[in-house]
């Protein structure tokens, strides 16, 4: 399988713009919660596997951001999601 | 076009003692922005009102800006690796000139920090204003810390690089540097969309 550090880089880039977007629009709701919170984790194993090349190496290596960006944006997910009792 | 090529090896690149950072930093970083997120839940408005302070504009940019140098660091640690020995001399100048690219962009990430941080304290914001500017500028000011020891770091890569002190069998150093900086982007890709977009 061979990848083009230029297509990572350009994925990159039109994620974060609509990250941007979403917030320059005023669109953010939980729908767009869940898509920055997938996108922020797609952008972050994209860093990951390719720009730090852990998808080069023993999966136990690229294990730990996986789970780290997992744990952390489902918290955050979490915490953006649930109702907040007044 | 560059390609990545997926071959599995058994150990990542760089010291090992950067991955130990890397984990560590993750860890810490990670429990600020939970912590960041679930203290929004305490005071919603107070929060979403102050975050119209932040300016989402230079936030992108910098977030433009940091993906784009990770990219001119992967294109300058590839220069090297795959870089014939009979051409060294012309592979280290063009790796160094992505590296200087980095550098500079880098800088430029610091320059705008800082002018978004001078625009806060002259409105008289400090880390005592509220709980979201206490979270924001231990954040932003922390991950500003690493930045510039990542400029640092990639000054000092530029010069070794330039005067072709890497190899294909000998870039380990290299190697260490460019795992920090991504370290750096990986940290603002998270910290941009939940400190200035989400509400």
């Amino acid at each position: 399988m061979k990848l083009h550090v230029e297509d990572i880089f350009a994925v990159l880039v039109v994620l974060s713009f609509s990250a941007f977007l979403v917030g320059y629009l005023d669109l953010f709701s939980s729908f767009f919660a869940i898509f920055l919170v997938i996108s922020t984790f797609l952008k972050g194993q994209l860093i990951s596997d390719y720009f730090m090349d852990l998808k080069e190496v023993d999966y136990r290596y690229r294990l730990i951001p996986t789970i780290w960006l997992v744990v952390v944006l489902s918290l955050i997910g979490v915490a953006y999601m649930l109702p907040i009792s007044e | 076009m560059s390609e990545i090529l997926v071959d599995k090896k058994t150990y990542p690149h760089g010291d090992f003692a950067i991955w130990i950072i890397v984990y560590v930093e993750l860890l810490t970083f990670g429990l600020l922005f939970v912590g960041y997120a679930y203290s929004r839940r305490v005071n919603l408005q107070m929060f979403n009102d102050s975050q119209l302070l932040l300016n989402q504009t230079i936030g992108f940019i910098n977030t433009l800006i940091l993906i784009t140098s990770s990219y001119l660091i992967v294109r300058g640690v590839e220069t090297i690796k795959t870089m014939q020995l009979h051409h060294r001399h012309e592979a280290s100048m063009h790796a160094s000139k992505w590296l200087l690219g980095a550098m500079m962009l880098g800088s430029t990430f610091l320059v705008l920090k800082l002018s978004e941080f001078s625009h806060l304290f002259a409105q008289g914001i400090t880390l005592s204003t509220n709980t979201f500017f206490m979270f924001y500028l231990l954040l932003t000011m922390f991950h500003f810390m690493h930045v510039t020891l990542g400029v640092v770091i990639l000054y000092n890569l530029y010069r070794k690089t330039k005067s072709h002190g890497y190899t294909p069998a000998d870039c380990r150093g290299l190697e260490t540097g460019a795992i920090y900086w991504h370290l750096v982007d990986l940290l603002w890709i998270v910290l941009f969309p939940l400190i200035y977009i989400m509400r």
